[in-house]
């Protein structure tokens, strides 16, 4: 009962002027920074941290999650009409979105994947909303030696999952630890690895890491596989928004399906690219259209897009009552919230105003 | 840098001598950081770990799955082409820029160096006008400032122009 009860207290906080229009603020952002190829969601929320240092760490929270969701939704936008997947995840959603486009469906699919988030980041919510307070009870009993074999799990599913040889990811992985470690020691409170660089006293800034890993990476890949940008025309009316929603009901064992798929994903350190592929290849093997998919099926939309966001949505859990983030995205989140001060932990409240911000 | 053609067409490195490159390079990032670990001492201090003993042993877990990297290169194809030229040359038109606009913040300031950066970019890739580069080069940075300076109360690095100006 105090969880509904602290529920709707953020609703009311929510629905305040300014928070609502930073909320249209933020999805707006998001979409835009979702929309442009080589801006991926992890980006966008980089960038656009620095923003919300003046405001409280509530509204700050909220815009974030706009931008986050928005992000989301804007990588569908130009998968299915340009067939740029603008986010790893809306690759799956290019395999018959494009095609949809192409056959003059592109309204079609684009109601198809904004209901699909919408259903998905849903299905998570009220996912995290009834298991967050079993998860952050559980979280308070949390020591170190826990602490570090959730780590430990993470980054072996990052090796076991990636497609990369092992050693590369290891490889990778500690450099990462090994850039990590500049600076100040907590522990002994020794300067390690500045080599009497004073600048060096912090270490690496997140942020810059992110952006230069993150962003300028992205720009570059961008650069070399040339900036070509052909769009398909579409045109979304309500009669066409309508006739989809009165179609997609039919798909529901499809969605449910999708957002298990999704929250089991969004959870456990995988994120929601693996997602979307895996609801795909699923969707594929099961449904009755399966040989077709590929030339331009909805199912096809709706299965990758709902996982995605299901997986999206679910990966803010494990970073909100863990302080394990399930993406990187929520990586970013993270990163935000402690430079607020706050330790991502048994955050009850908080937890009810990021749901209802996103 | 081997130059192989093939199918597809286009030369460029080929994934072997990326591949070496790269292994080589974490390697000595791994080399540097051992070397700065064993400085602050690798062992066990009277509380526990000393400060060098987590980046030392990251360190070398990085060198040995590079000399593994490098052991399986011997697997991978000498014939397939990384990258073309063509696409490496405009990644590095993009890169090399960027690294001289960064090496220009300290000196001119962030809002100057920007504005030079978009001049530039404007005008090579994207062949604008004079007049709309300029136009532009000079509003972003003054929004940008207005954003930063006056409405969040965030520096930026500013430089002899904003001195002069009075900021």
């Amino acid at each position: 009962m105090e969880d509904i009860g602290n529920l709707f207290h953020g609703f009311a906080v929510v629905v305040q002027p300014f928070n609502l229009v930073l909320m249209v603020v933020g999805i707006v952002l998001g979409v835009i920074v979702g929309v442009l190829p080589g801006l991926g969601g992890a980006n966008g929320v980089a960038i656009l941290l620095p923003l919300t240092f003046s405001m409280s760490p509530t509204s700050a929270i909220i815009m974030l999650s706009c931008i986050y969701w928005g992000a989301l939704f804007g990588g569908a936008i130009t998968s299915i009409l340009f067939n740029i997947p603008g986010e790893p995840w809306s690759v799956a959603t290019t395999f018959d979105g494009y095609p949809m486009a192409q056959n003059g469906k592109a309204g079609e699919a684009l109601t198809a994947a904004f209901t699909s988030s919408f259903v998905g980041a849903l299905f998570a919510v009220i996912i995290i909303t009834l298991v967050a307070p079993l998860v952050a009870s559980f979280a308070l009993r949390f020591g170190p030696p826990e602490i570090f074999s959730v780590y430990f799990l993470a980054f072996c599913s990052f090796v076991g999952l990636s497609k990369e040889p092992p050693f590369k990811t290891v490889a990778s992985m500690m450099l990462g630890f090994g850039l990590g470690a500049v600076g100040l020691d907590q522990m002994t409170g020794q300067l390690r690895l500045t080599f009497g660089v004073e600048q060096m006293l912090n270490g690496f800034d997140f942020l810059i890491a992110v952006i230069g890993l993150f962003g300028i990476g992205e720009i570059l890949l961008t650069m070399e596989e040339g900036l070509s940008f052909r769009g398909k025309p579409a045109a979304l009316n309500m009669k066409v928004v309508l006739q989809t929603w009165a179609r997609l009901p039919r798909y529901w064992m499809l969605y449910l399906r999708s957002c298990l798929i999704g929250c089991w994903m969004g959870i456990s350190p995988a994120g929601a690219t693996p997602a979307s592929f895996m609801s795909y290849g699923i969707a594929k093997r099961i449904s009755k259209n399966g040989h077709l998919f590929g030339t331009g099926q909805i199912e096809g939309v709706v299965a990758p897009e709902t996982a995605a966001h299901a997986a999206g949505t679910s990966a803010l859990l494990p970073m909100i009552a863990l302080g394990v983030p399930g993406s990187p995205t929520a990586a970013v989140l993270l990163g935000g919230l402690l430079i607020w001060g706050l330790q991502p932990g048994p955050l009850l409240l908080s937890n009810r105003k990021i749901l209802c911000g996103a | 840098m081997n130059e192989t053609a093939n199918e597809t067409g286009g030369a460029g490195p080929s994934h072997r001598s990326v591949e070496i490159g790269v292994a080589g390079f974490m390697a000595l990032l791994a080399l540097i950081g051992i070397y700065g670990s064993l400085k602050v001492g690798i062992g066990w201090g009277d509380e526990g770990p000393r400060a060098g003993f987590f980046p030392f042993y990251v360190s070398l877990i990085v060198l040995v799955s590079c000399a593994v990297n490098l052991l399986a290169v011997r697997q991978t194809s000498g014939q397939k082409v990384f990258a073309e030229w063509g696409q490496l040359r405009q990644v590095v038109s993009v890169l090399v820029p960027t690294i001289i606009y960064v090496a220009l913040v300290p000196f001119l300031g962030m809002y100057v160096a920007s504005a030079l950066l978009i001049v530039f970019f404007m005008r090579w890739f994207g062949n604008y006008a004079w007049h709309t580069a300029v136009a532009i080069a000079v509003a972003v940075p003054v929004l940008t400032f207005l954003m930063f300076e006056i409405w969040f109360l965030v520096p930026l690095p500013k430089g002899p122009l904003e001195s002069f100006l009075g900021y």
